[in-house]
């Protein structure tokens, strides 16, 4: 920008600045209600798992007693966190803590590696590879679910962990992420390693892994949130209680004639929590401008 | 010197065909345990998918032989009135969805890429329904929606001073799709909102300023400089939006099982039904199929529109 055009910017800038300072007032006030809106059905939840009344939490949901709880009580938490037996939501958080540690670390180093080849590799079918798996990625996970059901049955891996974590382990949306983020790393850290002589894999290691905190941080709360929210696959295959994961025990409430809604909304913070700390340790890598460059792709 | 220099050449080539071999096995080893997952858990159960869908295949093992029934799965599923319902029920809900959870997305972005205070902040608390799981949504909204004295009901009640009947929000024919159209976008809007957010970080500002130096105002600087800048991100967003929108299963199927009256019944609800309540999986496979091919014009729509807008 030349120095001439600055002043002319000022000036304007200048002349807005009132109308500019009443729009502020209704953007912070519409941003504030918007939030009112958004986060208040997420904080009724908590505090009315507070409540040991379930009568009660239903009667106070119309009015502001359903923001506020006079005389606090985990006892909805103890009456469900049990290990074994009946209400083990203490036995199925644990699962599904299982199924998502071991599905986010597998596939962190599967689709890294393979974004790594696919991005930096000198095999010769790269272009063939990752435009199949490109294409692989319109394929949505409920319309290969039937014959999957067959094939783990037949292999008798249901009503195991492994059959919750290993179908989901490799992803053609995060290998094409990690791919992204690798290729636009820039040339000279490959050849520089690779003139000193390390190996490819020695290059991924301790070179390229430890740059690519934020894409490890938005596959890490992406993949999560994926494998924490799976509902369709573990009623398919899971029958008892030995790795039955939360979200499908929660569901289980909505079964009964009268629902104890003071056990669900217990049950739900407890599933919430580890998310949400996922999502607050990763949060600060979690940038927006990563996930818009798989927009274009 | 001059020996040096004629050894050296052969001595690099070696070691270099050597290294090059290394560095092959190295890639492939790389490459491999993704290649041999995705083959063996995405590629060879869609390709399945097509096969079991021509058979008669039952979910539970049957002493008779599987026979190969050929298209009359799908014949039967076009004849089968409540596959058409579940079709225009999931249409029913992306005509929804659509303006409501893409608006909500687009809203919260434009306002939270403005400078105000906090911003991160509210950025955290916007996606936290996101990472609510659906199971828990449900549980939420499940009480939002009591009939007759849940808290709409009661919201309703005393705005409208007694005047509006309790609305039963998920057992009324009329009004079931769109109480799960409500929580669906509330649920789902904060990853549209991020794609929007990150669209609008790639508008340079440098635009912003030559369209204030010609004098153009808030609204024509919205119009003529953000609105075409994000022309991608809308065709993105909508698209993503409408192929989640066709595999509507969790919400239903735990709030509705489809009813009442078959007014929330979906496709993949549909499929998961006739594959495993009425055990013929390979009349699923087929809807399956179905499903497929319904998100594959989707998508090869969405290349289209971007190649366009890409000129």
């Amino acid at each position: 920008m030349s120095d001439l055009a600055i002043p002319t910017v000022q000036a304007k800038v200048k002349s807005e600045r009132s109308s500019i300072g009443s729009l502020h007032m209704v953007q912070t006030a519409s941003i504030l209600v918007i939030a009112l809106v958004i986060v208040s059905p997420l904080f009724m939840l908590l505090i009315a798992s507070l409540k040991d009344d379930r009568f009660q939490i239903l009667a106070d949901m119309g009015s502001f007693r359903a923001f506020w709880v006079s005389s606090p009580t985990l006892s909805n938490f103890a009456e469900i966190g049990n290990l074994s037996g009946e209400l083990a939501f203490g036995r199925y958080l644990v699962n599904s803590l299982i199924i998502l540690a071991s599905t986010v670390g597998a596939g962190l180093i599967v689709n890294s590696m393979a974004g790594f080849v696919l991005a930096w590799g000198s095999l010769r079918g790269r272009a063939l590879i990752l435009s199949l798996v490109i294409a692989l990625y319109v394929i949505p996970q409920e319309s290969i679910i039937m014959p999957l059901v067959i094939m783990v049955s037949r292999a008798g891996m249901t009503d195991t962990f492994a059959v919750q974590i290993v179908p989901w382990i490799a992803s053609p949306l995060y290998i094409f992420l990690f791919y992204q983020f690798f290729a636009q790393l820039p040339k000279e850290l490959f050849e520089a390693a690779e003139i000193d002589g390390a190996s490819v894999f020695r290059i991924y290691r301790s070179i390229f892994l430890p740059l690519s905190l934020p894409a490890l941080a938005t596959v890490s709360i992406l993949m999560g949130i994926e494998s924490w929210n799976q509902y369709l696959w573990p009623i398919l295959v899971t029958q008892t209680d030995y790795a039955r994961p939360i979200a499908v025990a929660i569901a289980t409430f909505f079964g009964q004639d009268s629902i104890y809604w003071d056990r669900a909304m217990a049950a739900s913070v407890l599933m919430m929590i580890p998310i949400l700390a996922l999502y607050l340790a990763f949060q600060r890598w979690f940038v927006s401008s990563f996930v818009g460059s798989a927009v274009k792709g | 010197m001059t020996l040096q220099q004629t050894v050296r050449p052969a001595v690099i080539a070696r070691s270099a065909s050597r290294r090059d071999n290394g560095r092959l096995i190295q890639e492939i080893s790389m490459l491999a345990p993704a290649v041999i997952l995705l083959t063996i858990f995405l590629v060879v159960p869609f390709l399945l998918s097509f096969w079991t869908a021509m058979t008669n295949q039952p979910l539970v093992p049957r002493p008779t032989p599987i026979r190969f029934v050929g298209f009359n799965n799908f014949l039967r599923i076009f004849r089968d009135e409540l596959f058409w319902t579940s079709l225009w029920n999931v249409s029913r809900f992306t005509f929804w969805i659509l303006p409501v959870q893409c608006g909500l997305a687009f809203a919260t972005a434009l306002l939270l890429h403005q400078k105000l205070p906090f911003r991160n902040l509210f950025r955290g608390l916007f996606f936290l329904p996101a990472i609510t799981s659906m199971v828990v949504v449900c549980v939420i909204w499940g009480t939002l929606f009591q009939y007759p004295s849940g808290p709409f009901n009661q919201i309703i009640g005393f705005l409208s001073g007694g005047r509006i009947q309790p609305i039963d929000w998920l057992g009324d024919p009329n009004w079931a799709m769109f109480s799960i159209v409500l929580l669906s976008a509330w649920q789902a809007y904060g990853f549209q909102m991020i794609v929007y957010l990150a669209g609008l970080q790639g508008i340079p500002d440098e635009l912003y300023d030559a369209a204030r130096i010609d004098g153009a105002n808030a609204f024509q600087r919205f119009w003529h400089v953000t609105m075409p800048g994000l022309r991608p991100t809308h065709v993105f967003v909508l698209v993503i939006t409408t192929i989640q929108a066709f595999k509507l299963y969790t919400q239903v199927a735990i709030l509705t099982q489809g009813g009442p009256k078959s007014s929330t019944e979906t496709v993949v609800h549909y499929m998961v039904r006739s594959g495993f309540e009425e055990q013929k999986l390979g009349y699923a496979s087929a809807v399956s199929v179905i499903l497929f091919l319904i998100v594959l014009v989707i998508a090869l729509l969405q290349r289209q529109l971007l190649r366009r807008f890409d000129v």
